[in-house]
C-alpha cells in the first residue's frame, strides 16, 4: 500500500491504495469521476486524457506513486455547479459530440492546450488533440468548437 | 496487473540496492514500462522511481561546451525548448514527433532512449529470442516494421527517435553505476542482437543513465526527419538525422544516422564516408542517397525500407 | 384495431427478409416538399450532449453496484485445439476468486448457429472462449485465470485465406458454406458482345471496429429477474439470447442501454461475455460486471471479412456496359458467417449479363460481424476500381461513363426507386471538387508530390420498414415522453424522435424526454443498425404524435362544444376558426381529464409496395501521394448523396464525417494481422491496429440533392449510417491511381504498398 495526497479538481484528497492502481482507477472508483472514460488501458487512444500539472496526460499511465503533489483536473472539475464552459457549450454549439466517449479526454486535451495558449493557430489545436482517437464523427467539428472558444479567450484554470 | 512495490529513492546511491535480484525496474516517465508491466511482458517486483532523486530533470548550458539534458527531462520540455530548437534542431525535431502529447507529457528523454522494442511479438505472448525464447517469430513473420540491417538473430527495430537525432549530434550518456558516473558516448551505448539479444544497451539493471551531454555544435545545421504510417503517435519506419558543416554549397563534414531500420540507431558507413564533399546539388544527393544500406538483407516484407530511408535522406539533405 | 398485419419485405445488412409485420391501417401522409418544417431538419444540438460534454453520461462502462463483482475470460492462446483436461483447482483456492464456468458448464449453451457452445472443448481460433472467471477484482480474476491448468491436444491451423482453399486445409468447422450464386442474362454472350473487356484482381484485409467503449455488460439479478445493462446496438437480441441461453422466460430479463460509446456493427449481436456474466452471477448471488480489453475486441467480437475479388467487364464503344463478372472470396473466421461483396456489382448499373460468385472459406480466426455496410465497403472499392479502368480504356470520363449506365429502376426486377438522384449527386460533387477543371490523365505531371483526383458511387438500402413502435406520452403542462425500444448509439436518434415529435405536436423539443433502449418499459424499436433507425423509428414516432394530436382535437372539440373540422391548432392552443376567442390550451384540456397524462402508440407504416428503397450517393477524393515516402494523404472528400429529408444537418454532419474517416481507414490504414505461423493475432492494439487521427482529417463537404423521399415513410427520411462510408475508398483509390499512374488492388493502400508500386512501374 502506499499513502498519496494530491489536489483533485481544487480540492485536497489523501488515499492510501495499493502500489499498482493507475490514476484512472483511483478517479472512477474512489472518487467516483466516471466522466474520465478507459478505451485502450495503455495510453494509445487518449479518452482518459485529464490535466496533471497542467499538462494533458493519459490517466491510464499514470501510477497512484506518481500523484504525489501533484494537481489534477478532470472533466468533473472544469465546470462549476452544473454550468458547463465555454468549451463545453461549444462542443454542444457545433456539433463536436457524437457517442460522446471520446468527448472528456477532447475537451480535456483542448482546456490543457488554453490554459497555455489562449491564441493557438489551427495547427496547434490539431497538434494538441493528435492523441485523441474519436470512432465515430471525425474531427472537423471538434476543431471549430476549440477554435471557437479560444477566440472567445475565456478558459480559466479552475484547479488554481 | 500485478501489484508490486512502488519505491522513491532519495538519492542515486539508493537506487543499486533495490536491484539484488533483478526484479526491479527503474520507473521514470513510466509510459513504457507501465505498458510491458501490463501486458506481462516482464514481472517487476519494484518500481524504482526516479522522480524522487533530485536534479534529474534539469537542463543547463554549459557555455561554450554544450549542453546538458537531465534524463529525466520531459520529452516535451525538449519539443518546446527553444535553445534545443536553435542549437540542437535534430533533437527538437525528434521530440516533436515522439508519440502523442499526452505521452509526450510524461515521458523523459532517458526513459525514451532506453524504452523497449516495439516488435508486435515481443509485446505479446510469443517466448521470443528477446524473451530467452529460441526463435525470432519475424525472421519469417510479420515483418513489415523490422530491421532490414544488423538484426540477426533478433529483427527488432530501435523504436526511440531521440536517440537516432543525439547519435547524429554525438551525445555522451553520463551513467551512474551505483558507486560513481561515467562517460560513454552514445556510439557504445546500444547493443545489437548478436552481442546481446536482451538488451538493446549497455546499462546493467541498476545503472542509471542520468543526463545526456551534448556538444556545441558551432557551425553546424541538424535536423531529423521521421517517417511513419500515421504522422502522430506511430513509431518510424524509417528515420535520418544530419548534421551538416557547409561551405556554400558544398558539404564539408557531417554525420547521418538512420533509424528505424536496424536493432539500434544505425551508423551506415559508406554514407558517412561519402558526406564530406557532397555537393547539395539534385544529381549529387540522389547518387549519394544510393549509398545508404547497400549492405542491408531485407526480409521478406520490408524491402521497402532501403528505398524509404533512401528518399528520406534526399529530402533531408535538399532541405538542410 | 388501428393496425394490421402484412407480409414486410425489406433488405437488411444483405439478407432479404420477409416477415409479417404489424403497421397502422391508416397511413400518415409525408410532409409537402414545400411545407416549412420547424423542427425537423433543424441543426438542432444533441439532447444528449450536456450529458456527454459535462461527463455526467453514464455508459454501461460506468455502471457499477455495491458488491459488483468481476469478471474475466480465459482464451484460447491456440489456434485449432481439443482441450484435453481442465484442472481449476488452483484458480479457485484464492478466497477471492467467487465462481468459474468452464465448458462442462455450458453442455446446453449453443453458440455460432450450433456449431460451437458458449464455452467450447473444442477451441478454434486464437481468442475462443475456454473459461470465465468470477472474483472480487479485475486483478483477482486475472490471477486465477492464470492458474488454470490445461492439457491441449494442439492441431493443425489455416489463418491464411489462399491455403484454406486448398482441399488439403485442415478442416475447422463441419457446417458446409455454401458458395452465393447469382446469375443475369448471359455472362459469356455479354462478353462476346463487348468492344472492350478489363479485368483485374482486387483484395482487401479484414477490419475491426474498434469502437472506443468496450465491449461491456453489467449484469445483475432480482430473485427470478435479471438487469442487463449491455454496451449494445440491439437490445432485444440482447433480451432474447441471455433469456434462451438461460432458459429463463424473456419477460424476466430486462435489458438497459443508454449511453453507448460507438458500434458501427460490432454491438449488434449478443455477447458470449453478457451470457457468461448473467451465468456468474447468478451462481454467486452478486452483481457482475464483465469488460473485454482491447485485445479480446480485436480478436473476439467481430470483424469485417477479408475479400479477393477477381472481376471483369465488358462494354460496348458507346459505353454502355454487356457483362459483369465477379469472383469473390473471402474468410469470416472459423464460424459460419459471410464474406460476399458482391452486391454493389449486381446493382449499382445497368448490365443484362452477369455473374456473380461469393465464396467464404474457414480460418482459424474470429467471427466476422456486420460492421458498416458489409460487403458494400469492400465490393464498392473493387467494383468502383475496374468501373474506373473500363472508362480509361474506353477513354470515357469515369462520370460519363457511370452516367451512361445509370438506371432508372432497379436492376434485379424493374422496379422503379422511390427515388434516385444519383446523376444530381454526380453533377453536385463534380461541381464542388471541380472536377472537370482539377482532374488530369492518370499520373500526369512531375514533382515529389503527386495529386490526384477520383470518384465513386455508393448504392445501399436505408429506407428503414416495420415493425417499430413509439409510445407518446403527453404530460399536462404540455410536456412530452417519447418511448421506444430502439437505441441511440451515439448516432443521434435522442435528437431527432423529439424534433419529430415537436414538429407534430407543435411543443419545443427541450419539453420531449426521449427514453430509448429499456426492454422493460419500451415497445419494439428497431437495432440501430443498417441505417434502419432513424426510417423505422422516426415514422413510428410521428405516427404516435399524430394520433396524439387527433386525440387532443377531439378533446378540444368535446370541450369547447364544437365540431373537429371548426378547430385549428397552433403551439398548444386549440382554437375556433370562426371565433378566436374560443380557445383551449393543454392545461385546459387537462383540467377536464381524471388522468395529468395521455398515451398514444404509434407504428412504422408498410413500406410502399411495387417500389425499389434504396440511398445513392457518390463521393469525391483529393490525394496528395509523396512518391518518396509513399505517404498518401487526403486533402479534400466531398460527399453528395440522396438520403431524402435530412432531419438534423448536425448529426447528420456527423454520421459522415464518421463514416468518410472510417471509410479512409479502410482505405489507408486498417489491418488485422495474423501471424500465419504461429495463427494468433499481431494487431492487438490502437497502436498496431491503427485508426485515422485528426491529422489524416482531409477537408471534408457534405451536400445533400435530396430533398425529401415522399414514397418512403412519413417523415421522407433514409439512413445515412453506412451511405456515408460505402464510397469513400473506392474513391480515396481511384484518386491514387490518378495521381501516380499505377493502380494499387490491395487495401490498405500502405506506404510500403506504394513505393513498391512506384518502384515496379519505374523499371
Amino acid at each position: 500500500m502506499i499513502q498519496i495526497s494530491f489536489i483533485l479538481n481544487g480540492k485536497k484528497v489523501k488515499l492510501e491504495t495499493d502500489e499498482n492502481r493507475r490514476l484512472i482507477d483511483i478517479l472512477r472508483e474512489d472518487f467516483s469521476l466516471t466522466g474520465t472514460k478507459e478505451g485502450c488501458s495503455i495510453g494509445e487512444c487518449g479518452a482518459c486524457t485529464i490535466i496533471m500539472n497542467k499538462l494533458a496526460v493519459n490517466s491510464c499511465l499514470v501510477l497512484a506513486g506518481q500523484l504525489i503533489d501533484s494537481e489534477i483536473l478532470t472533466i468533473e472539475g472544469v465546470s462549476e455547479n452544473g454550468k458547463l464552459n465555454v468549451l463545453q457549450e461549444n462542443f454542444l454549439k457545433y456539433g463536436a459530440v457524437q457517442c460522446g466517449y471520446c468527448t472528456p479526454g477532447m475537451i480535456m486535451s483542448i482546456y490543457a492546450l488554453l490554459l497555455k495558449n489562449n491564441n493557438p493557430a489551427d495547427e496547434e489545436i490539431k497538434e494538441a488533440i493528435a492523441g485523441n482517437l474519436c470512432r465515430c464523427t471525425g474531427y472537423k467539428q471538434i476543431i471549430d468548437a476549440a477554435r471557437a472558444t479560444a477566440d472567445t479567450d475565456m478558459i480559466t484554470d479552475l484547479s488554481q | 496487473m500485478k501489484n508490486f512495490k512502488y519505491i522513491q529513492p532519495k538519492s542515486l546511491s539508493e537506487v543499486k540496492k533495490y536491484f539484488s535480484d533483478n526484479h526491479s525496474v527503474l520507473y521514470a516517465g513510466g509510459t513504457d514500462v507501465l505498458g510491458l508491466v501490463k501486458k506481462e511482458v516482464y514481472n517487476y517486483e519494484n518500481m524504482i522511481d526516479l522522480k524522487s532523486v533530485p536534479d534529474l530533470d534539469k537542463v543547463e548550458e554549459v557555455k561554450g561546451k554544450g549542453l546538458k539534458i537531465g534524463a529525466l527531462v520531459k520529452i516535451s520540455e525538449i519539443a518546446e525548448s527553444e535553445i534545443i530548437k536553435n542549437k540542437y534542431t535534430a533533437l527538437s525535431d525528434a521530440a516533436q514527433k515522439v508519440a502523442s502529447p499526452q505521452i509526450r507529457n510524461m515521458a523523459t528523454l532517458g526513459g525514451n532512449i532506453c524504452q523497449r522494442p516495439r516488435c508486435w511479438y515481443y509485446r505479446d505472448d510469443y517466448a521470443c529470442l528477446r524473451k530467452d525464447g529460441d526463435y525470432c517469430y519475424a525472421e519469417e513473420g510479420e515483418n513489415k516494421y523490422h530491421a532490414v540491417i544488423g538484426g540477426s538473430p533478433c529483427f527488432i527495430v530501435h523504436p526511440s527517435d531521440t536517440a537516432v537525432a543525439l547519435m547524429a549530434l554525438d551525445a555522451v550518456f553520463n551513467i551512474f553505476d551505483g558507486n560513481a558516473e561515467r562517460e560513454v558516448p552514445i556510439s557504445e551505448f546500444f547493443v545489437q542482437p548478436d552481442e546481446d539479444v536482451y538488451l538493446e544497451n549497455i546499462l546493467k539493471p541498476y545503472e542509471v543513465l542520468t543526463s545526456v551531454f551534448i556538444p556545441e555544435q558551432k557551425n553546424k545545421v541538424s535536423r531529423f526527419i521521421k517517417f511513419a504510417e500515421r504522422d502522430v503517435w506511430d513509431f518510424a519506419m524509417a528515420s535520418v538525422a544530419v548534421k551538416v558543416e557547409k561551405n556554400g554549397n558544398k558539404i564539408t563534414g557531417g554525420k547521418i544516422i538512420l533509424g528505424g531500420v536496424a536493432p539500434i540507431p544505425w551508423y551506415d558507413e559508406k554514407i558517412n564516408k561519402g558526406i564530406s564533399g557532397l555537393t547539395l546539388d539534385e544529381k549529387s544527393i540522389d547518387e549519394f542517397s544510393k549509398l545508404a544500406l547497400q549492405d542491408a538483407e531485407p526480409l521478406s516484407k520490408n524491402g521497402y525500407k532501403i528505398t524509404l530511408a533512401r528518399n528520406l535522406i534526399k529530402m533531408i539533405l535538399s532541405e538542410i | 384495431m388501428s393496425t394490421k398485419f402484412i407480409k414486410s419485405k425489406f433488405w437488411v445488412e444483405d439478407i432479404k427478409e420477409e416477415m409479417m409485420a404489424e403497421v397502422p391501417i391508416s397511413v400518415v401522409e409525408p410532409w409537402q416538399k414545400d411545407k416549412e418544417l420547424k423542427y425537423v431538419g433543424k441543426p438542432e444540438s444533441r439532447k444528449d450532449a450536456y450529458d456527454k460534454v459535462s461527463g455526467t453520461a453514464e455508459y454501461t462502462f460506468d455502471k457499477s453496484f455495491s458488491q459488483i463483482a468481476v469478471a474475466k475470460t480465459l482464451r484460447s492462446p491456440y489456434p485449432n485445439a481439443v482441450i484435453k483436461k481442465i484442472d481449476v483447482s488452483e484458480a479457485i483456492k484464492n478466497k477471492n476468486v467467487l465462481g468459474i464456468l468452464t465448458p462442462d458448464n455450458c453442455k446446453d449453451n449453443d453458440w455460432y448457429s450450433g456449431t460451437s457452445k458458449l464455452l467450447d472443448k473444442k477451441v478454434r481460433y486464437n481468442g475462443d472462449e475456454i473459461a470465465c472467471i468470477v472474483a472480487e477484482t479485475e486483478q483477482d480474476a486475472e490471477e486465477a485465470l492464470r492458474l488454470i491448468k490445461i492439457e491441449y491436444e494442439i492441431l493443425p491451423h489455416v489463418t491464411d485465406l489462399e491455403k484454406a482453399k486448398l482441399d488439403t486445409a485442415a478442416k475447422i468447422n463441419d457446417h458446409e458454406l455454401k458458395p452465393r450464386e447469382y446469375n443475369r442474362g448471359n455472362l459469356e454472350e455479354g462478353l462476346k458482345e463487348a468492344d472492350i473487356i478489363v479485368e483485374d484482381k482486387f483484395s482487401t484485409s479484414v477490419a475491426v471496429h474498434n469502437p472506443l467503449e468496450p465491449h461491456c455488460s453489467v449484469v445483475k439479478w432480482d430473485g427470478e429477474k435479471l438487469l442487463v445493462f449491455d454496451s449494445t446496438q440491439g437490445i432485444w437480441a440482447v433480451r432474447d439470447t441471455v433469456a434462451s441461453q438461460l432458459g429463463i422466460p424473456a419477460s424476466n430479463v430486462r435489458v438497459i442501454k443508454k449511453y453507448m460509446g460507438g458500434g458501427f456493427g460490432g454491438k449488434l449481436e449478443c455477447g458470449k461475455y453478457t451470457v457468461m456474466a448473467a451465468l456468474l452471477s447468478k451462481k454467486i448471488g452478486r452483481p457482475v460486471k464483465i469488460v473485454l480489453d482491447r485485445k479480446e475486441m480485436n480478436q473476439a467480437v467481430g470483424n469485417r471479412p477479408s475479400s479477393v475479388q477477381e472481376l471483369k467487364i465488358g462494354a460496348k464503344k458507346d459505353g454502355s456496359i454487356t457483362a459483369i463478372s465477379h469472383n469473390a472470396y473471402g474468410t469470416a473466421g472459423a464460424f459460419p458467417g459471410s464474406a460476399g461483396c458482391s452486391w454493389p456489382a449486381r446493382s449499382l448499373y445497368k448490365c443484362p449479363n452477369m455473374k456473380l460468385v461469393d465464396t467464404t472459406y474457414y480460418i482459424n480466426a474470429g467471427k466476422d460481424r456486420p460492421f458498416r455496410a458489409p460487403g458494400h465497403v469492400q465490393g464498392t472499392f473493387a467494383f468502383e476500381s475496374i468501373i474506373d479502368e473500363a472508362a480509361e480504356k474506353l477513354g470515357m470520363d469515369p462520370i460519363e461513363f457511370r452516367v451512361k449506365n445509370f438506371t432508372a429502376v432497379d436492376p434485379d426486377w424493374n422496379g422503379p426507386y422511390t427515388s434516385k438522384l444519383l446523376r444530381e449527386a454526380y453533377i453536385a460533387g463534380a461541381d464542388k471538387i471541380r472536377w472537370k477543371e482539377n482532374r488530369k490523365k492518370a499520373g500526369f505531371g512531375g514533382g515529389i508530390v503527386k495529386t490526384g483526383y477520383g470518384m465513386a458511387s455508393q448504392i445501399w438500402w436505408g429506407g428503414g420498414a416495420p415493425p417499430s413502435y413509439a409510445i407518446l406520452k403527453l404530460n399536462w403542462d404540455g410536456s412530452a415522453e417519447l418511448v421506444s425500444g430502439t437505441q441511440d448509439i451515439g448516432t443521434g436518434t435522442y435528437t431527432i424522435l423529439a424534433q419529430i415529435v415537436a414538429e407534430v405536436l407543435e411543443i419545443p423539443t427541450r419539453k420531449i424526454n426521449v427514453v430509448l433502449g429499456d426492454t422493460g418499459v419500451c415497445p419494439f424499436g428497431a437495432m440501430s443498425g443498417g441505417s434502419m433507425t432513424a426510417p423505422s423509428v422516426g415514422p413510428a414516432a410521428r405516427d404516435a404524435a399524430e394520433k396524439m394530436l387527433s386525440k387532443l382535437k377531439s378533446a378540444a372539440a368535446a370541450i369547447l362544444e364544437l365540431s373537429e373540422d371548426k378547430l385549428e391548432y397552433s403551439e398548444g392552443v386549440f382554437s375556433s376558426k370562426d371565433d378566436r376567442s374560443k380557445t383551449a390550451d393543454f392545461s385546459k384540456l387537462f383540467g377536464h381529464f381524471r388522468e395529468g397524462v395521455l398515451v398514444t402508440q404509434g407504428a412504422r407504416e408498410a413500406n410502399p409496395e411495387g417500389y425499389a428503397i434504396n440511398t445513392f450517393g457518390a463521393q469525391f477524393a483529393k490525394v496528395d501521394v509523396n512518391t518518396l515516402t509513399g505517404k498518401v494523404c487526403v486533402k479534400h472528400v466531398v460527399a453528395a448523396h440522396d438520403i431524402g429529408r435530412v432531419l438534423n444537418r448536425k448529426t447528420l454532419n456527423n454520421q459522415f464525417h464518421g463514416g468518410i474517416m472510417m471509410g479512409l481507414g479502410f482505405a489507408l490504414l486498417e489491418e488485422r494481422v495474423i501471424d500465419n505461423y504461429t495463427g494468433k493475432l499481431l494487431t492487438t492494439n490502437l497502436l498496431d491496429y491503427k485508426l485515422p487521427t485528426i491529422i489524416e482529417t482531409p477537408e471534408i463537404d457534405v451536400i445533400i440533392v435530396s430533398e425529401e423521399d415522399n414514397k418512403v415513410n412519413n417523415i421522407g427520411a433514409k439512413g445515412i449510417g453506412e451511405p456515408a462510408m460505402i464510397p469513400t475508398a473506392g474513391a480515396i483509390a481511384n484518386a491514387v491511381y490518378n495521381a501516380i499512374g499505377v493502380r494499387i488492388k490491395d487495401l490498405p493502400i500502405t506506404p510500403d504498398k506504394v513505393l513498391n508500386a512506384l518502384a515496379s512501374k519505374n523499371n
